[in-house]
């Protein structure tokens, strides 16, 4: 597989003082595992990021030492210019983690009580109750919910106050469909006031439909930042499949826009950027294909296929 | 800040099982030892009667197990559970978690202590003056918040599995030492010397003081008010460096 897409993985634009999220060369490893490896990024007020990586990419390790329930081993980690202990005692930044648990044997309302008394810039309780869809099960002991309610308790704990900054990981773990989709749309809302959201998710059409920024993490580095957009165009937005009688790989791979190619038999998959220039340089080659296929290529299969590449690299 | 201690007391309340045992086991064992015990004969060489001897030494003993045992697991328990964590990304100070830990486990300890004193004045005669029964009660609770400390950061060294164990070698060391099983003067000199600067010795101290009809040693208050703040810090501390749980 050949990718000729640009890589613009660690770019660090910005003015730090002003960045919601500032990473400067940040390593962290466990033992001889190096969870984050000269991590360098910066996310601006206002952008809704996903944050994308296969398992043991270094995700939760990252949003660990964002929000300083960890230390890193070198670099420096910033929000809003300031340590995150610091921003978090301002009341700058709301997280929900997937390994926060909750306070067992209270209601729903006790423990939203309790974050909103936490936070110095609090909303009032049934506002935030309203907010998380949790006023019906507000009386309710927090240790007899289903997954999706949990959830939804601990969207209530990141966002029981005027927050500048949402961490989310896996947010809509254990939620069905309609929860998931109400949920994003609590979450569009509080983009839309101005914050910036991050989030790191498993569901890739969530990052491709909500994010105007995604992140790609792999073995402790970013290895893409872009729109949705960019990242399905490095790894060829369009997936183009025929049959030729001779597969001259040489040729095929010289054609315009194309970024990946595979020849298994006599059938040619050929990842492009620009499928029609593809396509038509294909007949101008003076090539006969046969049972022509072009699909458009999802977020998940793009992410698939750079971070494969990354792996075989 | 209040309202988790609020919450953590609400909390410790509800927990009847663990309620009912912390407060009933005390004057069951006060009633155990002083079982065969009359009730005027004296204590070798001093003014005070066996059974007030357990009573003071029971009052620290419950408060000391309900406030060791319930913290140090419960606080495990929260760490693993990820509790803890989800506490540590709001504006909390580390002082404000091991602060309510300390007041939920006070509020456990003082039905404890007062129920060893009703039994001990109800059925085994145990006369005092006025001002006794109300230092005594003062001394056991206050003391009893060492203890919470403790517990609280045992709950941070330790993890689930190991946290009742721990708490249980701690308290059993700890009682034992301090004289609150037995007299205390049956221990050799050297080791009633040491015993002096563990914390459940003073603690006795306190109530056995004012048993003497004297105030507390000041040595006693201080050795005491060391181990809360080391505990008490100890914990703080542990609180917001609490990274061995991912």
């Amino acid at each position: 597989m050949t990718a000729t897409a640009t890589r613009t993985a660690g770019s660090a634009t910005g003015t730090p003082a002003t960045a919601a999220v500032r990473f400067a060369d940040v390593s962290k490893s466990f033992g001889d595992v190096r969870a984050v490896a000269g991590l360098s990024l910066t996310l601006h007020p206002g952008e809704t990021v996903a944050l994308l990586g296969p398992n043991g990419a270094g995700k939760s390790t990252a949003l660990d030492l964002l929000l300083g329930l960890r230390t890193a081993d070198s670099g420096t980690v910033e929000l809003f210019g300031t340590s995150p202990r610091q921003a978090i005692t301002q009341g700058r930044v709301g997280a929900m983690l997937q390994s926060g648990g909750l306070m067992e044997e209270v209601t729903v309302r006790e423990l939203v009580r309790l974050a909103c008394d936490l936070h110095p810039r609090a909303y009032p309780v049934d506002q935030v109750l309203a907010t998380a869809d949790l006023t019906d099960i507000a009386d309710r002991k927090v240790n007899k919910l289903s997954g999706g309610q949990e959830q939804r308790v601990r969207f209530a704990l990141a966002t029981a106050g005027a927050n500048d900054l949402i961490v989310l990981d896996e947010p809509t773990t254990g939620m069905d469909v309609s929860a998931r989709q109400s949920f994003w749309t609590t979450m569009r809302a509080q983009a839309a006031q101005g914050r910036t959201v991050l989030f790191a998710t498993h569901y890739l059409e969530e990052a491709d439909a909500i994010a105007d920024r995604v992140l790609v993490l792999h073995q402790g580095r970013l290895l893409a930042d872009g729109t949705a957009a960019q990242i399905k165009a490095r790894a060829g937005a369009r997936r183009i499949v025929f049959d030729l009688e001779t597969a001259d790989e040489a040729l095929l791979r010289g054609l315009p826009h194309v970024a990946s190619l595979e020849v298994s038999g006599r059938t040619v998959r050929i990842g492009s950027t620009d499928a029609d220039a593809t396509v038509h340089a294909v007949y101008a080659a003076g090539l006969y294909p046969r049972n022509l296929e072009v699909a458009g290529l999802g977020l998940e299969q793009a992410f698939l296929a750079i971070t494969e590449e990354a792996s075989a690299a | 800040m209040r309202t988790l201690i609020r919450l953590e007391i609400v909390r410790a309340l509800r927990n009847r099982k663990f309620m009912f045992f912390s407060v009933i086991y005390p004057p069951v064992l006060f009633l155990l030892l002083t079982a065969g015990a009359d009730s005027h004969s004296k204590l070798s060489g001093t003014d005070v009667s066996v059974v007030m001897y357990y009573m003071v030494a029971m009052c620290a003993f419950g408060a000391m197990t309900a406030v060791l045992m319930g913290n140090a697991e419960m606080i495990a328990r929260e760490r693993d559970k990820g509790w803890v964590r989800q506490l540590r990304l709001t504006a909390l100070p580390g002082r404000g978690y091991v602060t309510a830990k300390i007041a939920s486990a006070a509020a456990i300890s003082l039905p404890s202590i007062v129920l060893v004193m009703v039994v001990a004045a109800a059925l085994k005669e145990v006369r005092m003056d006025a001002w006794q029964w109300g230092g005594i009660l003062l001394s056991s609770w206050a003391g009893s918040f060492v203890f919470a400390a403790l517990g609280v950061a045992i709950g941070y060294l330790a993890t689930v599995d190991t946290a009742r164990l721990i708490a249980m070698f701690c308290y059993f060391v700890l009682a034992m030492l301090g004289g609150l099983w037995m007299p205390f003067t049956v221990f050799p000199a050297w080791l009633q010397h040491i015993a002096e600067y563990l914390p459940a010795r003073p603690y006795a101290a306190l109530g056995q003081a004012i048993e003497f009809g004297d105030a507390p040693h000041l040595k006693d208050i201080a050795v005491l008010a060391v181990y809360l703040v080391v505990f008490a810090g100890g914990a703080a501390w542990m609180y917001r460096k609490d990274t061995a749980k991912a």
